[in-house]
């Protein structure tokens, strides 16, 4: 069994299958301000220990005196470990007046006095402009590596390494980890996203992870892509209110826990109240509810609830608002199973698919988003209701862009009708998975006590 | 914290403990039974596999039982002074450092030239000589010839003949045996004589540490046949 390096982040290990291995070779390569020193001075603090320190030795791209500069101001840097735990060197002038045997020969004197369980070579890609030729640089990496394997030492080579070098520099074979870090043009502005090109040892997530930088290190975001789960799981018979009687007697006594709903309707026609409904119901009967919104931000919802007579001041109501606009849509899915975990919500509005769709630069991805989440929540009966905007104000021809309506357990429609000359409400429960529905379009009004539901609609009224 | 790890991984066979105690490898077995206070790991084979930790513990026992006091009361005294032992045994390992003989040789028999490098830097720093073959030919003559005061071999050395020179050195006699390997051959290793095992990478700190306790056991050995 391998044993595992963690960064410190349950994230990051996640994509790594549980952390880097331990003991091995690890490349991390990317463009400039990418956050490779970052990641690595994360890894030499997460571990250092008096016992076994780690080792960050520059090169000659990097001056230590800058590395040690931005270093102070991350969160995790810690001034007290220095020269105890965390230890610091500088190749370059090594490098310069005896090249690689020099430096190997220095590298070797320095793991023999501080026996570090840990050893950054930052930048490692430089050490190649030592070499005269490839074969002499495979020569120094073999011996190195040699080094480096003898003890029990987890060592990082840092380098702007890109794609093509991935398959023709040699230290890419030595390396029992690849990680590169990147960014991919989404729109108008770029994202950030890590992959890991080669894990010996173990499986890590596939694809691009989102990654974000802060004081605090490299966030790293698990590309959501959760598998079909065939193993079975508990699911309740019971119950839930929509928050309008008449709504659950269509539905035959309300939706599943832990069910997904999707509201589908024209802009006006009442899906946040509906949604709201859902949530303020379970306030009342003790079940914490999240609002998600990126459509009202906190004032303009409290004088929407005030109407209804509900409040943002309910202890069993959490709101997550975000402005729709520079939202990262991992970041937000992150965030929204953090606010379930942290709340118990188990009641959760999304109000709306369109704000978060337009977040995701790839409809693909945003699919696999939704579609792991809604299995996520489901597995934890958790309840979704989610709005979805629809573009024809009258005569709905089609429901959704995304394939989102097959993914939920119930659909409703929420449409405008006009008849007899007078523009009126109408519901009608499409689907609901696993029970019997009314299948009839009706009627309804929003009153001050939410929506009303009325009666089915006459067959001989003109309706367009 | 990984320092501490190392002081509780399962690392000595119950004839090495049994050798550096001077206890009965049956009255070990029959304090384990009856006592449940020091019981080793065991090996996928089922062997015991006795951590530094456990044979503080049970010198401790020993001592106390020397002194004239019954197993159990030595078990309960043991009990009762833990946080004791733990905080004495960083002065016992230190002062242990420079009683090490001049003479006292290290056979290092390795397969990897980097890891030998090491290997003897660490084991210099602490006084040792040492000797380096990295064939186990050379390995077995220097054994019969001038038998040193321990054996470390990687049981991979020459394509794998390591576990015969575990053997060689069991039917010696007295040479203590650290059997190596990046591989997990402890069974193997276990089954042929060896004393101790330890996984690579080496660590430093325990690989010098399992070394001396081998060593202090010919030493007691010595002492104690001396005396009697």
């Amino acid at each position: 069994m391998i044993e595992r390096l963690s960064s410190g982040s349950d994230r990051l290990d996640t994509i790594l299958g549980g952390g880097l291995p331990r003991n091995g070779i690890i490349l991390i390569g990317g463009n400039p301000g990418s956050g490779k020193t970052i990641l690595a001075q994360q890894y030499v603090f997460q571990n250092a220990t008096s016992d076994r320190p780690a080792m960050y030795l520059t090169t000659v791209s990097e001056p230590l005196e800058k590395v040690l500069r931005y270093g102070q101001s991350l969160d995790f840097f810690e001034p007290s470990a220095l020269g105890r735990s965390v230890i610091y060197e500088d190749l370059g002038r090594t490098l310069n007046e005896g090249g690689l045997a020099s430096a190997l020969e220095c590298i070797t004197e320095l793991l023999k006095r501080n026996r570090p369980g840990l050893v950054v070579i930052d930048s490692f890609r430089a050490l190649q402009t030592y070499a005269a030729d490839l074969e002499t640089f495979r020569g120094f990496l073999h011996e190195l590596a040699g080094r480096l394997s003898a003890m029990p030492i987890t060592s990082f080579w840092i380098g702007e390494y890109n794609t093509t070098d991935t398959s023709n520099a040699p230290e890419f074979a030595v390396a029992d980890a690849i990680l590169s870090l990147g960014t991919e043009r989404e729109g108008e502005r770029d994202r950030r996203v890590l992959s890991v090109i080669k894990l010996r040892g173990s499986k890590s997530l596939s694809g691009k992870h989102a990654y974000r930088l802060s004081s605090a290190g490299l966030h790293a975001y698990p590309r959501m892509a959760d598998l079909v789960n065939l193993e079975r799981y508990d699911r309740t018979q019971e119950r839930m209110s929509s928050g309008v009687p008449a709504l659950d007697a269509m539905l035959s006594d309300g939706y599943y826990r832990g069910a997904s709903t999707l509201l589908a309707g024209p802009s006006g026609v009442g899906k946040t109240l509906l949604a709201l409904h859902f949530i303020f119901a379970g306030a009342e009967r003790g079940d914490t509810g999240l609002i998600a919104t990126f459509q009202e931000n906190p004032t303009q919802l409290e004088r929407i609830l005030n109407g209804f007579s509900w409040s943002l001041d309910d202890p069993g109501v959490e709101l997550m608002y975000r402005a729709p606009v520079d939202l990262y849509l991992d970041e937000w899915v992150y965030d929204l199973l953090d606010t379930v975990h942290r709340t118990g919500a188990t009641r959760v509005a999304i109000d709306s698919l369109g704000d978060l769709r337009a977040s995701s630069g790839d409809e693909l991805r945003f699919r696999e988003y939704v579609y792991s989440l809604l299995q996520r929540c489901a597995r934890a009966n958790i309840s979704v209701v989610m709005t979805q905007e629809v573009p024809d104000l009258f005569a709905v021809s089609r429901l959704s862009e995304y394939g989102i309506s097959h993914l939920s357990d119930n659909l409703i429609l929420l449409q405008f009708l006009r008849g007899n000359s007078q523009l009126k409400r109408a519901l009608t429960v499409l689907k609901a998975r696993g029970s019997a529905h009314d299948p009839f379009t009706r009627q309804y009004e929003i009153t001050s006590d939410g929506v009303i539901l009325g009666d089915h609609f006459d067959r001989t009224e003109n309706l367009t | 914290m990984e320092g501490s790890a190392d002081r509780t991984d399962g690392v000595y066979s119950i004839g090495a403990v049994a050798r550096m105690l001077g206890v009965p490898a049956q009255t070990l077995r029959a304090w384990e039974d009856r006592y449940h206070q020091i019981v080793p790991a065991r090996s996928s084979g089922g062997q015991r596999l006795y951590s530094r930790d456990q044979v503080d513990q049970l010198t401790f026992i020993r001592n106390q039982i020397d002194q004239g006091l019954q197993p159990a009361d030595a078990h309960r005294l043991l009990a009762q002074h833990q946080m004791e032992v733990a905080s004495s045994r960083e002065e016992q390992h230190s002062s242990a450092g420079p009683s090490v003989n001049a003479a006292t040789t290290v056979l290092l028999a390795e397969r990897d030239p980097y890891a030998a490098e090491f290997a003897e830097h660490f084991l210099r720093t602490e006084g040792y000589v040492v000797r380096i073959v990295l064939d186990s030919g050379a390995a077995a003559e220097i054994l019969r010839d001038e038998p040193p005061s321990v054996l470390v071999v990687d049981l991979l050395i020459s394509g794998g003949a390591g576990l015969t020179l575990c053997r060689a050195a069991r039917d010696n006699g007295s040479v203590p045996v650290l059997a190596v390997s990046a591989v997990d051959f402890r069974d193997p290793a276990l089954a042929a004589g060896a004393d101790a095992f330890l996984l690579k990478p080496l660590d430093p700190l325990q690989f010098v540490s399992t070394v001396r306790d081998l060593v202090g056991t010919s030493a007691y050995l010595r002492t104690r046949s001396l005396s009697r």
